[in-house]
């Protein structure tokens, strides 16, 4: 298995003179992985390199943009994760000319850990390993299964045990408002244990992740209640894509659906009040 | 930990996290809102619960956990021995016990069964509140369900009757024969992150680190000897025994370093006094805290962001703190704060480079620290004492065959009632815990904007009934108030909490539950009485 | 440019969980699970989603303050470090090393806990040595 890891450290290797920094993943003390920013001067720290487990790198690439905007930076991303960064920059989150993609195909055993629908990236120029085609998910297939009363109880045994750590929301790239609902006591109820039923942090977190959610499963794996959130996010994404013919990450130049507007004429054609 | 100790010889968690996960086929807390008060803790046993484990709680109010456990029993605070020793008696009625266990490697069964036979479940149920079937039910599950692991908190050690209870949890343990497996045992859930390596290192005043005891000769004698002096063979002031000996003259001068004894001692009045009488007070920390408020000299040290050194977690496993950034302002680390202070005192032997110089000095003179390094960490993540040379894995099982004691020891308990029972004046029962959004004293998380933002005040949780006869309807703010204080704050009416008991967080310094408590002590732990104190409560003047 | 992850343990509860602490050129921005720990395994409660926060908070003590006229001062490390060593030193010459007291604590490391019991036993001359937690 040598190979993947040692192409991606000779492509790293050849990026780095071109950029100010590559964002990819080393391996730390107790063999425990993290992102890393790989600089031009201290080419060494590339020894340390890892490819799993992945982490929620565009989170990471944004966090270093916004300190240092116009600073031309490489990010070792996977299929998810390159969904992400390109729905961030719809977004407004990361300015995608100042990035360059440097693709790692995921492997089968890594695609069936994710139930990953689209284990490759579309739009990285560079790309390290082979392509591999999307697995089912046998979660959400067997939660279809379920009947309507059955789906009802399902979620709601689930969201008792929610902690309300936050930890969902936290590692979600594309949950980037700098006011979020779920902080507010309107639409969540603070500080209380279970959480009251109707679950609202859950709805309202699925709500907005319609035409968001890049199925990267982050949310799910940092759940400490170990809730299947992505099956309700992949079933969204379903939905989405049958009624507006959007899928996340797909095409860089696609208007989501939530950020169509209407434009200063077609108000007038509403016939209201503007 | 004084209860596990006299039975075990040992007083810290017998067993490990990860095999509450792996192994564990009942979980019996009590005493624990584990889901806001060791929050990773609860999850494994969620996972635990998806593989077919058994859960039940015992606790008067119906935590996160209790709602859905399998089983959940309300008692009355305070009632804790007689529940266990209801159970112990129905599971030696109904011949579940671990006979071989009790045999091979226990002492002093005849006396406990003895005692239990006067604890049926119908006596217990008048004693507790909990109906004599639902406690039934419980000991069946426990004693039927091998490995079970009992796991407490601060719930259970907070009492006069403190002891006792750590050694009921014991008694049932080993009546199941529940020691020495994986995925059993009786696990004590340390409130704060590194309360058990504070003890381990000695900041107690009747052991030096490693639990070795100070009226030992040849300890003594090792100490004197590694550092050149020491102090006497004779047991030193407890922290209850320091605050009070400032009242008296006794104490004159006390050095407190990242602790708040203001908001931490259970009566917050009679704290505040005893500091002020102080000759002086020097206090070392982040913030400028209640205490340090009152101090003479404060020294900023560092927060866990800006330091080197090691943890040791509930379980026994030291793991690594990292400097991820510089000291804020001219703030010092604390070791080096300590250690200058020493010298200008005359001290020898306080010239370290790092924290891993301190750490190699520990192991060498703690032998269940023996083969702990930072190499060692840095490779393998965390080890678990005892750890005693360099070539030991550390230890996840304790008493694997035998007790550090050897024998493992019964105790036959009789149950005491708390020592403030509610009256005409005072009807109600208080009692005080953790909250998940904060954290102790509140010093650091209610810093946090996110984490202040989510419980921004104190209350006081108080069932419909009960408030309904004092006249409350829902979001008004009442006055409570006790023996020994009183403190106005809102109240959340709820019926997760038994009728005639009441709660309030204990993080809040401008509400501050302890002005309400108890200082009647657990006569071996000094433990003070927290969770059990009589109030009465009253709609606030607006 | 610097971006850094630093795994670290939670200075929160007993539960010991790791996260790494991002730091973006010195200054922490930010908390991240650290996948694959053996308590965390890649989660954190509330608390250690929050951890870094009260880090950089506009009320942590910068140096050292000393009492004057019953007023906290700011002052010097050698003023404050020489008063502490000169007045514990009178007690201690006063009244005997019993009468000095030392807490402890449960939120500092396992060295510094070390280091501050072994001043207490090897420098006062007392075992009045005891933290909060019991508490
Ligand atoms: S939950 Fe909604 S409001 Fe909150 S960050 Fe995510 S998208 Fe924004
Ligand atoms: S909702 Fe979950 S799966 Fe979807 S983008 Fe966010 S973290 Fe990824
Ligand atoms: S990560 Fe899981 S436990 Fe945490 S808030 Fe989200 S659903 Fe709840
Ligand atoms: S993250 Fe939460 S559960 Fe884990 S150690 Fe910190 S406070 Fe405890």
């Amino acid at each position: 298995m040598s190979d993947r890891l040692t192409l991606l450290r000779e492509t790293i290797e050849r990026v780095l003179p071109e950029v100010e920094g590559v964002v990819a993943l080393k391996q730390g003390p107790g063999g425990i992985v993290a992102p890393h920013l790989d600089l031009p001067s201290r080419p060494a720290e590339l020894e340390a390199l890892s490819l799993w487990p992945k982490y929620p790198v565009p989170d990471t690439l944004k966090i270093i943009q916004k300190a240092h905007p116009g600073a031309k930076l490489g990010v070792v991303c996977r299929g998810c994760e390159e969904r992400g960064i390109v729905e961030m920059a719809k977004h407004a989150q990361i300015d995608l000319a100042n990035v360059q993609l440097i693709g790692l195909e995921c492997v089968t055993d890594e695609a069936t850990f994710c139930r990953c629908y689209k284990p490759f990236t579309a739009h990285a120029t560079t790309t390290v390993g082979d392509k591999i085609e999307g697995v089912p998910d046998p979660l959400a297939d067997a939660f279809l299964a379920k009947s309507q009363e059955e789906r009802l109880a399902f979620w709601k045994e689930q969201f008792l045990h929610c902690i309300k750590c936050y930890g969902c929301r936290n590692i979600c790239p594309q949950c980037f408002c700098n006011v979020c609902a779920l902080e507010d006591a309107i639409w969540v109820e603070t500080g209380r244990l279970p959480m009251p039923l109707p679950p609202m942090y859950h709805l309202v977190r699925a709500m907005h992740m319609t035409a968001k959610c890049v199925a990267c499963r982050e949310c799910e794996e940092t759940c400490p209640a170990g809730i299947p959130l992505a099956i309700q996010f992949r079933l969204m994404a379903r939905d989405v894509q049958q009624m507006f013919g959007y899928e996340t990450g797909a095409v860089i130049d696609q208007k989501p659906p939530q950020l169509l507007v209407l434009e200063e004429g077609d108000y007038a054609k509403t016939g209201l009040p503007h | 930990m004084a209860g596990l100790a006299a039975t075990f010889g040992s007083g810290a968690m017998t067993n490990s996290i990860p095999e509450f996960g792996t192994d564990t086929n009942c979980f019996l807390i009590i005493g624990s809102n584990t889901s806001e008060g060791h929050p990773l803790i609860a999850t494994r046993i969620i996972k635990a619960k998806e593989r077919g484990a058994k859960v039940i709680v015992m606790d008067p109010r119906c935590n996160q956990v209790a709602s859905w456990a399998d089983l959940y029993l309300p008692f009355k605070p305070g009632t804790d021995v007689a529940l266990f020793n209801g159970m112990i008696n129905v599971i030696i009625q109904e011949g579940l016990a671990d006979q071989a266990f009790i045999q091979e490697r226990t002492e002093g069964f005849e006396e406990l069964k003895k005692l239990v036979a006067e604890y049926p479940p119908e006596k217990v149920q008048e004693i507790t509140d909990v109906p004599a079937d639902l406690l039934r039910q419980a000991a069946r599950m426990y004693a039927a369900a091998k490995p079970a692991a009992i796991l407490y908190a601060m719930g259970i050690t907070q009492h006069t009757t403190g002891v006792d209870n750590v050694k009921s949890t014991a008694n049932l343990a080993m009546l199941c024969g529940n020691l020495g497996i994986p995925g059993g045992g009786v696990n004590p859930l340390r409130g704060q992150n590194n309360v058990q390596g504070a003890c381990d290192m000695g900041g107690l005043p009747n052991v030096y680190p490693g639990y070795q005891v100070v009226t030992n000769a040849d300890v003594q004698k090792k100490f004197q000897e590694a550092w050149g002096s020491t102090g006497p063979a004779t047991v030193g002031l407890t922290v209850m025994d320091m605050v009070n000996g400032l009242e008296e003259g006794k104490v004159r001068a006390l050095y407190v370093m990242g602790e708040n004894p203001m908001l931490s001692d259970p009566d917050l009045n009679h704290a505040r006094h005893c500091l002020e009488k102080a000759e002086f007070l020097v206090v070392q920390d982040i913030f400028l805290t209640e205490t340090a408020r009152l101090a003479h000299v404060v020294l900023p040290g560092v927060s866990f962001a800006e330091k080197d050194g090691t943890f040791t977690n509930t379980e026994r496993r030291v793991q690594r703190v990292r400097q991820a950034i510089e000291p804020i302002g001219e703030s010092r680390q604390d070791w080096q704060i300590v250690c200058q202070v020493a010298k200008q005192m005359g001290g020898k032997g306080f010239d370290y480079a790092s924290p891993k110089e301190i750490l190699e000095e520990v192991s060498r003179l703690t032998p269940s620290y023996g083969g702990i390094s930072f190499e060692r960490l840095e490779q393998l993540g965390s080890l678990q004492w005892p750890c005693p040379a360099p070539d030991h894995p550390g230890t996840a099982v304790l008493h694997k065959n035998k007790f550090s004691r050897g024998l493992g020891l019964f105790t036959a308990i009789p149950y005491k009632p708390p020592a403030e029972l509610p009256d005409a004046e005072y009807p109600l029962t208080l009692t005080t815990g953790r909250l998940m959004f904060h954290f102790h004293t509140g010093t650091m998380t209610r810093r946090s904007k996110k984490l202040h933002s989510e419980v921004p005040e104190a209350y006081i949780e108080i069932h419909p009934d009960d408030a309904q006869r004092i006249g409350l309807n829902g979001g008004r703010r009442v006055r409570v108030v006790s023996r020994r204080g009183e403190i106005v704050l809102g109240a959340r009416i709820t019926k997760r909490i038994k009728p005639g008991i009441v709660f309030i967080p204990f993080h809040f310094a401008e509400a501050a539950a302890n002005a309400l408590t108890n200082s009647a002590m657990d006569p071996v732990a000094k433990i003070p009485e927290y969770k059990v104190c009589s109030v009465r409560v009253e709609p606030a003047p607006q | 440019m610097e971006y850094r992850n630093v795994l670290t343990t939670c200075p929160y509860c007993g539960t010991g969980c790791n996260f790494h602490l991002q730091v973006l050129d010195g200054k922490l921005v930010g908390v991240l699970p650290a996948k694959g720990h053996v308590i965390a395994d890649g989660g954190m409660c509330i608390k250690g989603w929050n951890a870094h926060a009260f880090v950089h908070d506009k009320e942590r003590l910068q140096k050292p303050l000393i009492r004057k006229n019953g007023e906290l001062v700011e002052a010097s490390w050698e003023e404050a470090l020489g008063l502490v060593a000169e007045r514990l030193g009178k007690v201690k010459a006063d009244n005997g090393a019993d009468s000095i007291g030392i807490l402890t604590s449960a939120k500092c490391t396992n060295e510094e806990n070390y280091i501050l019991q072994k001043f207490a036993r090897a420098v006062i001359g007392t075992n009045n040595v005891d933290h909060c937690a019991r508490l």
